[in-house]
């Protein structure tokens, strides 16, 4: 699995746990269906882009830097939309972001951080 | 008389007969020289010929041994015993008489262990015997007599370490005697060559005792020679040393095993 | 008789095992080590201007068996060009008679040197590089037959280099039976003599594989791959096989499975290549599976854990943090 495609699938995964957990969030559940896909979707963007620069630069700390600042990016504009619960959506954002950022780094072909 | 006979073919060959008193003869001149009539014992027979029945061959090749072996015994038992000095004598002629006898020698099997262990065993159990029995072997005025200067040996044996033990000395001195043989062996070759000026360099050089050994200049200085000349003449006598020590320790060892383990151990290279 | 002192004695056994360089082009510089069959010497190339080791026979051999197996293994040397393996440069005979060749002058240290205080990646690294100039031997039909810390050097720029091929012979497979004897001829050396009742016995006690120890004239390329265990066992341990081992409990039971799989009695059931066995050096360092070793479902779970616990933590912190805001949300 390349690591495009491999940041597209773990942001899309990451990204629907993501949304399902507004399950427990009562204010929100009525909206669980469009919050799941919009989450799996950012998911999957957040998951592309991290997965294409990890293709391009071989480093473990900017892929974790630029998968953590995509990820709250993209948190943060959901948030703006959400006219609310910032810290909510940013943080998980933010590390759904940081994860795929290492992944793509460490696993994927052509991947160049094999454990030595 | 077995020694009579060898005393009349080193005054052939020109050693004095007060040297006598103090060497015994190299196995060259006992074997080497056709002209008086005595064959050469080809590398393998020196122990065989010990075997041999004919008394001449026989009282030869004993001599050759003693030749490399007598301080060798004399120091061990003076060593591991702590007899005197006169009785170590006694015991090493001895000892020496009965191999020309034959007693032991008829025991040896080469392919069972080397002619060093074998004579160091032998001594053991002749003075043991001896020790037990109180028994000496009573030598009237026809028994053979080997020159040997246990003065000179005794001298040597003052400075040994008491930390050594016996069978080390012996080992030792094995390699000791047949060093001095060998330089003996490489005196009458340079002689015979006409190279006497490469052997008195590698006698100053390397045979005596001086620290620090003279440097190439010096030698060059003492001799009148160019150093280049000093370098070439010593490398030629070294080269001829080791050749001679070689040779004198293959006509000792009755295998080609038994030589290249001997040689290993004369050389000073560890053996396993 | 000419009285020679203890210390005369002593410098006249120093200097027979010199070499007599006189009409060589090379100029003696000092002693480095014994070697199978000889003695290692440094000396300077007066043309070339560089520095090489001269290995020499201590005796010369009336019947040239000596010297034909000293010149034998300089061919091998000379046929086996690889960076492992330590160049040879020329050969011949000295004015003395003795049998000599010249190989490049390593300089660093053996392995035995090398080892103390390096990690365990660092010694699987150079295990690793050890086996591939064996391999490379192997492929063309030559087997060590000596391999041990001792004739395994690094070089001054980390390279590894296998020495001493004076046991080299090629490997039983690769022959007739008839024509594959082992040596007629008894080597007085510190590495290696005994003799069995079938035969003569080359090599290292400890290092050397059973086969090799009984004298058996079929010894082909897996009597090294026993050897290379040997050395892995030793580097994991710090004690050669058979030997009290200093640290054999702190040996992880992949590496300890990978060891016993090369030392395995029956050649049949070691490892059939230095490559295959160099292979599961490199899962083992990959926290991959070791062919050698049937890991159980916790080791497993572990290994997989190891390998991963940087992406697993963070996905354990991360659904962590997602509980916490379940329970902690304000409704």
């Amino acid at each position: 699995m390349n690591k495009v495609l491999l940041g597209l699938v773990l942001g899309a995964i990451l990204g629907a746990i993501d949304g399902m957990t507004a399950w427990f969030t009562p204010a929100v559940r009525a909206q669980i269906a469009g919050i799941v896909i919009g989450s799996t979707i950012k998911g999957m963007i957040v998951g592309i882009l991290i997965g294409g620069f990890a293709r391009r630069v071989q480093s473990p700390v900017l892929g974790i830097a630029f998968g953590l600042a995509l990820g709250l990016l993209l948190a943060f504009i959901v948030a703006l939309m959400q006219h609310g619960y910032y810290f909510q959506i940013m943080l998980p954002g933010g590390i759904v972001g940081l994860i795929v950022g290492y992944a793509t780094q460490r696993y994927g072909r052509g991947s160049q951080l094999q454990r030595t | 008389m077995q020694f009579a006979t060898v005393l009349g073919q080193n005054l052939r060959c020109g050693l004095s007969p007060v040297s006598l008193r103090t060497t015994l003869p190299t196995t060259s001149q006992l074997f080497g020289n056709s002209q008086d009539g005595s064959f050469p014992l080809t590398r393998h027979s020196v122990v065989l010929a010990a075997q041999s029945h004919d008394p001449a061959e026989r009282s030869r090749a004993i001599e050759a041994i003693a030749a490399a072996y007598w301080k060798p015994v004399y120091k061990y038992v003076r060593m591991k015993w702590s007899i005197e000095r006169e009785d170590a004598a006694d015991f090493t002629q001895d000892f020496f008489t009965r191999l020309l006898e034959k007693e032991f020698l008829d025991a040896y099997d080469l392919r069972k262990g080397r002619l060093r262990t074998f004579l160091r065993t032998c001594a053991d159990r002749l003075f043991m015997n001896q020790a037990r029995n109180s028994k000496r072997l009573k030598r009237g005025a026809g028994s053979p007599h080997l020159p040997l200067d246990f003065e000179e040996a005794e001298q040597e044996l003052a400075t040994v370490s008491r930390c050594e033990s016996p069978e080390d000395r012996f080992d030792k001195e094995w390699v000791r005697s047949l060093f001095a043989l060998g330089v003996q062996r490489l005196r009458v070759s340079c002689e015979n060559g006409g190279k006497m000026v490469q052997f008195r360099l590698f006698e100053r050089c390397d045979l005596e005792d001086a620290d620090p050994t003279p440097s190439y200049s010096q030698l060059a200085d003492e001799f009148g020679l160019a150093v280049t000349d000093v370098t070439n003449y010593l490398a030629f006598a070294r080269r001829e040393f080791r050749r001679c020590i070689l040779d004198q320790l293959r006509e000792m060892t009755p295998t080609e095993e038994e030589f290249r383990c001997e040689a290993q151990a004369l050389l000073g290279v560890p053996v396993r | 008789m000419t009285q020679l002192s203890d210390k005369v004695v002593a410098r006249l056994q120093a200097e027979m095992q010199v070499p007599d360089l006189t009409g060589t082009r090379y100029h003696l510089v000092r002693y480095l080590a014994r070697g199978g069959m000889g003695s290692v010497w440094l000396v300077e190339d007066t043309v070339l201007q560089r520095r090489l080791a001269l290995k020499v026979l201590d005796l010369i051999a009336p019947t040239d068996d000596l010297a034909a197996r000293l010149l034998q293994e300089g061919r091998i040397l000379a046929r086996l060009e690889h960076p492992g393996i330590v160049p040879m440069h020329d050969a011949g005979t000295l004015l003395d008679g003795r049998a000599f060749y010249c190989m490049k002058y390593v300089e660093g240290q053996t392995l035995t040197q090398h080892i103390p205080n390096k990690s365990l990646p660092d010694k699987l690294r150079v295990v690793e590089r050890i086996a591939e100039p064996l391999d490379f031997a192997h492929a063309r039909g030559f087997i060590h037959r000596d391999l041990k810390p001792d004739n395994v050097m690094i070089g001054a720029f980390g390279e590894v280099l296998v020495m001493d091929w004076g046991l080299a012979k090629v490997s039983a497979s690769n022959l007739k039976p008839a024509e594959n004897e082992i040596a007629t001829v008894v080597l007085p050396t510190q590495n290696s003599l005994r003799v069995t009742g079938t035969g003569i016995v080359l090599g290292t006690p400890g290092y050397m594989s059973p086969e090799q120890a009984r004298g058996d004239i079929a010894v082909d390329h897996r009597s090294d791959i026993f050897s290379l265990g040997a050395i892995l066992w030793f580097m994991l341990t710090g004690s050669a096989p058979g030997e009290l081992p200093v640290a054999a409990g702190s040996v992880p039971r992949p590496l300890r499975a990978i060891c016993e799989k090369a030392m395995a009695a029956d050649p049949r059931a070691r490892y059939q290549s230095a490559q295959e066995m160099t292979a599961d050096i490199a899962n083992y360092r990959n926290e991959e599976p070791v062919s050698a070793y049937s890991e159980s479902l916790l080791e497993r779970a572990g290994r997989v854990f190891a390998r991963h616990r940087t992406a697993i933590v963070l996905v354990a912190v991360y659904l962590l943090m997602r509980v916490l805001f379940i329970l902690f949300e304000p409704r």
